[in-house]
Formats: structure tokens, sequence, C-alpha cells
């Protein structure tokens, strides 16, 4: 019976596995990045004293534990667009899903695949206004794109291209950054158009976008 | 056979953004609650036996739970109460989590407040912050907010639609134009003028195809409604209810890019749809609504509506999903002006989220409320003149759409 019951512990143990011991650290931590936690940092009161306005800071450090999915973003650091296949199907995906999610393979478990680094532009934008943190690198060319066989298309910006140039269905190639500068995050990677490309004749939908960014270049050079 | 819903009153406060900010989210709830009792003297208060509340980002408020405080404000504590959250769709998901509930018989009077307050912090964080509901795995750092991802959605469907820039930007000028005759509305409230199709092309460049004008505001307001039986409603408000005939609430993937193989999508509407293109839980939901309506013909049979115009190309994209045009079509009926006030089907009398403003949590209902009072004969009462009143509205379409067309809910109103 005790025998029983610890081939039976055993057998829990190797199904929920080991706890990851985490040993290859790297930190490329900004200088005016830090964790303060809540702290209301001042305030203001209207000219006829009627409405308080309060200003609070919080600032929080954020774990993102990529768990199945981590051979994607380690795959990043390594050079690599890792996809995933459905052994029964056979559908491919970038981005990736761990089961599968076509309901007639019952989430089948996928297996790993390293995907080629081509890629044909599905739809497109060029980016003259973006979050905060991206306001600088303005403008910026999103394309979606389908790399490989992949079943989906991925965002990512599209570099080496003048903005208006962009066409759908243009070939890419997926462009690391320095292996130093790599970090496992979707930005390790851009696309360039792919060896040999060249951009069609000047049209009137190419001369709309030039007018509309070139105050946007105007604008960013006067950010700090 | 399930029980008939009904809406007997509801109210927003002033919508608006910056330093405005003058009430506090218990005290906006609390004045849309008192306009309703003012429109509709026999409801109170007692009479609500539950409280579904309508929030998107804790992010904008930086407090937890915050509908526990409005709640006891309002003087309900003891009533259920739930918060739903559902991204863009989430005053659309708590108005159909509301509409179960009385339909279910388990609750006759349903309170459903919603409120986002965004301008707590500044327009390129609020931006962030809302692409946080984008997967930020894979998007946050590429797109950075939800106006790119519409942009490269938008700029193939008009080119595969052989729609034009200039074609949406009506759409743009439309909503703020109606606005202007909406004292509650943001557009009114700020930037207050008339604008042409002219001005929103002028406008700065936001994401090719979509510029300033083509987006909507990011807003603090507060919204409340009603949603009951329609014993309630034959008694509280005999000659002012509205019937809510027809619910329908439908997904789509969350990466847009998802959604080019989507096996279900294929089953369901064959190969190829809904592309990167088309919004196939907007179809799907609204699929579900006509068919508890009895709608065959939604562009014959439907007065008017208040949908989702997040952007004036999803107002368009949305057109389309709902079935008022299809591909062949589409550009002529933005050509032939089909939803403005003049047109066969006006959309957004009340100025929409482009004029009208857009705090998430109350936006649906704040769509549902303007549908509402076309059909009481209470939009001449709550507009400036009678320019935004739709004549002989008799069947009405709200529309509440979230993420990149991720979740999006249909509402088919009658007049009771
Ligand atoms: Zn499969």
């Amino acid at each position: 019976m005790a025998e029983l019951e610890k081939i039976k512990k055993e057998k829990q143990r190797k199904r929920y596995a080991d706890a990851p011991v985490f040993t290859d650290k790297a930190s490329y931590r900004p200088d005016d990045v830090n964790e303060t936690g809540l702290c209301f940092v001042g305030h203001e009161i209207s000219e006829d004293g009627k409405a308080m306005n309060q200003f609070l800071h919080y600032d929080q450090l954020y774990t993102i534990r990529h768990g199945w999915n981590s051979p994607f973003f380690k795959g990043l650091l390594d050079g690599k667009i890792m996809g995933t296949r459905c052994p029964i199907c056979k559908d491919t995906w970038v981005p990736v899903r761990t089961h599968c999610w076509n309901l007639d393979c019952d989430l089948a478990k996928t297996e790993w695949v390293e995907m080629p680094l081509t890629a044909k532009v599905h739809t497109w934008t060029v980016a003259g206004w973006s979050g905060r943190s991206s306001l600088k690198r303005l403008p910026i060319v999103l394309v979606y794109a389908v790399i490989g066989e992949s079943k989906v298309a991925i965002a990512n910006e599209l570099h080496q291209i003048e903005p208006w140039n962009v066409e759908f269905n243009m070939p890419l190639k997926v462009v690391f950054r320095p292996k130093k500068e790599r970090k496992g995050i979707i930005t390790d990677f851009h696309f360039e158009p792919a060896e040999g490309w060249e951009p069609g004749p000047m049209t009137e939908e190419k001369e709309r976008i030039q007018n509309l960014i070139e105050p946007v270049y105007k604008w960013v050079s006067t950010l700090k | 056979m399930t029980r008939k819903v009904c809406i007997i009153g509801g109210a927003t406060t002033p919508f608006d953004y910056g330093p405005t900010g003058f009430e506090s989210i218990e005290g906006g709830a609390a004045e849309c609650m008192k306009e309703t009792q003012k429109d509709v003297p026999d409801f109170h208060l007692r009479d609500i036996d539950l409280m579904v509340y309508s929030h998107f980002s804790v992010h904008f408020g930086h407090q937890l739970c915050s509908e526990w405080i409005i709640h006891d404000h309002l003087g309900l504590v003891g009533l259920p109460h739930f918060r739903v959250e559902n991204g863009g769709n989430t005053g659309g998901s708590a108005l159909y989590a509301a509409a179960l509930a009385v339909m279910s018989g388990h609750h006759d009077v349903v309170g459903v407040v919603g409120w986002e307050t965004m301008d707590s912090v500044s327009q390129s964080q609020g931006s962030e912050f809302i692409a946080l509901a984008s997967d930020i795995r894979y998007e946050l750092l590429v797109g950075g907010i939800y106006p790119i991802y519409y942009a490269a959605m938008a700029n193939k469907w008009m080119k595969d639609n052989q729609v034009t820039e200039e074609d949406v930007a009506t759409i743009g000028a439309k909503n703020r134009n109606n606005a202007m005759n909406n004292p509650k509305a943001q557009w009114y409230r700020n930037e207050h003028k008339y604008i042409t199709v002219d001005d929103v092309m002028e406008s700065r460049l936001i994401s090719y195809p979509i510029k300033k004008y083509d987006c909507c505001l990011m807003t603090r307001g507060v919204a409340g409604v009603i949603v009951c039986s329609e014993e309630y409603a034959k008694k509280v408000n005999p000659d002012g209810y509205c019937t809510i005939d027809g619910i329908g609430l439908s997904s789509c993937t969350i990466r847009a890019g998802d959604r080019l193989n989507f096996p279900g999508w294929t089953e369901r509407y064959g190969k190829g749809y809904p592309e990167m293109t088309e919004f196939a839980a907007c179809r799907n939901s609204a699929e579900q609504a006509y068919k508890m309506a009895d709608i065959t013909d939604p562009l014959k049979e439907i007065d008017f509506g208040e949908i989702h115009d997040a952007f004036s190309t999803s107002e368009a994209q949305i057109y389309k999903a709902l079935g008022l045009a299809d591909e062949e079509s589409i550009a002529q009926f933005l050509r032939d002006e089909s939803t403005h006030m003049h047109g066969e089907i006006p959309m957004n009398p009340g100025g929409g989220l482009m004029g009208y403003g857009h705090p998430v949590g109350a936006t649906g209902l704040m769509s549902t409320i303007e549908c509402y009072y076309q059909l009481a004969d209470l939009t001449r009462k709550k507009h400036l003149s009678k320019k935004t009143v739709v004549s002989d509205a008799n069947c009405g379409i709200v529309n509440s759409h979230a993420g990149t067309g991720t979740s999006i809910s249909n509402f088919i109103l009658r007049r009771g």
C-alpha cells in the first residue's frame, strides 16, 4: 500500500515539472528607472479654492514569466525565430501557440520549429504618433508580415526603406540586432526589404504619405 | 420563452478631459441617477435589485474595485454588485450582462453604471495604458498604440474596398459636427467648432491612413442606464421606454495578425474571412441580434445607430460588418452620406466617440443612452436643437467594440 502511494506521488511529481533555477541573468536597467512604490508627490488647488488635484507616483517592477513560451523569447537572444507546429493538422504559427487552437485537434501540444528568416508584407502603416516610449523613433513603418509558412501575421517594424515606398506583398528578411544588444524581446529583430527588392515608381499615394510625414520629421527633431 | 428587456432611462455626466474634471466618479454616478430620476419621476433607486458596473482600466484611476466606492455612495449597500471588464466593449458587455439578468427572470431592475478617468495620466501615457490590452509580449513594443494597429488593418481594407481617405474623412467630420449640437459632448465643450473633410485630411498624421481627426478622444466621464422588465417599464415610464429586442456578443483574436487563418471563422464564413480587414465579431454579433429581433434587411429595418467610431476608418468597416453595404457598394454608401443626419440611416447623431468622447467603461452606455433618447423622444430635450433628432425613429442599433475588433456587441432597440 505504502509502495503504491510512493509510485503515485512520483508520477505526480513528474507531471508537475521541477521548478526552474534561474542562473543566467542579465540586467540592462536604465539609470533613471527605480522602483519607488506608492508615493504622493504633490498637489494643486484651483483659483476658486473649490477643486483639488493630487499627484500619485507609482513605479513597479513586473516579472513576465514566459513559461512554455520561453523558447520563442530565448530564440530571439540566439538570433532565431522559433515557431510552433501542430503535430496533427500541421499548422505553423509565429506568434506561437503551445497548444493547437483548431478544435478538432483537442488542444494538442505543439512542437517547436525554427522558422526561416524570410517574410512577406501582409499589410502596413506609417506611424506619425506613438506611445510615450516610442515618440523619438517616429516616423515608424509598421508591417504585419507572414514569416515563412506561418498561418498568421506578426507585427514588427520595417527598416531600411523610405516610409512611402512600402508595398503589399513585398518580400522581407528578418534582421537581428547585434548579439550583445539583444534582450529576448520582440524588438530584438525587425524587418528589412529582401535583397534585390526595388521600390516601384512614385505615385500619388506615395506623395501623399511624403507630405503627411514631413511635419513628423520636424516635430521629432524638436524633442529633447 | 425569455422575458422582454426594456430601458426606462439613463444619463451621462458631461464628457471632458483635463483640469475640468470637476466631479468625482461617485459624484458623477449620483448625478446620472438624479438626471434619470428627473426624466422618470416614478423611478426610484429603491426599485433596483442588481447593480452591474462597467469599468475598463485600473491603471487610470489607480483604485482597485472603484465600483465599491460608487456603490456605497449611491446608498445601495446590500444589493448584489459586480463589475464587467471587456476592453472597449466593456459598456456593451455590461449591458449584455444586465439584459441576461432581466431575461432570466432573476432580476427586475438593473442599474448599469460605467466610467473612466483617462485624464489622470498624459495623453501619450494613456495611449500606452490602453495598448496594454494588446498582447504585450508581441505587440506593445512594436506598435505602441491602437491607432497603429487599426491603421494597418484599415489601409488594406480601404484598398480592398476601393474606399479613399476622403471617404472615411466624411465620418470624422460628421460625428464632430453632430456633437456640436450636444452640450455634454467633449468636442462641443472643448474644441467647439464645425469641421470639414479638408480639416480631417489636413490634420496631423497619426498612422497612415489615419489622421488626428479620424481618431476618437480620451475622456473622463460617467454614464448610467436602467435596464428592467417590461412590467416595471410599463409601471414607471409607460410612454417613454424602449425595448431591447436583440442582443449579440462575439469575439475575435487579440492579435489582429492571428485572424488570418482561424479555423472556426473558416468553418463559419468560408476561407479568407475575416482576413485582417473585417470585423468578424461585429458581423457575428449583429447576426445574433438581427435574428433575435427578426431583422432580415438591416438597412431598411433599422432607422439609425450609435456605433463605436474609435476611428473613422473603423466606423466604415463596421457599416460593412453590420451588413449595411458590401464590397461592391461600401464606397458609394459613404459618398452618398448615407449615415449623415439627412441620410438613409444616420449613425452617431449623439456625436459618437469622436464627438461625444470615449471614457472606455462609460462609452457603450453613452451610445445606449443616446439611442434610447431618440426612441423615447428625449433627444430634442437633451440636444440643443432638432438638427440631431432622427425623425420617426422606431428602431436603433447600439454597437460596442473592443481591442482590434477582439470583442464586439450589438443591440437592437425599439420604441416601447
Ligand atoms: Zn492542429
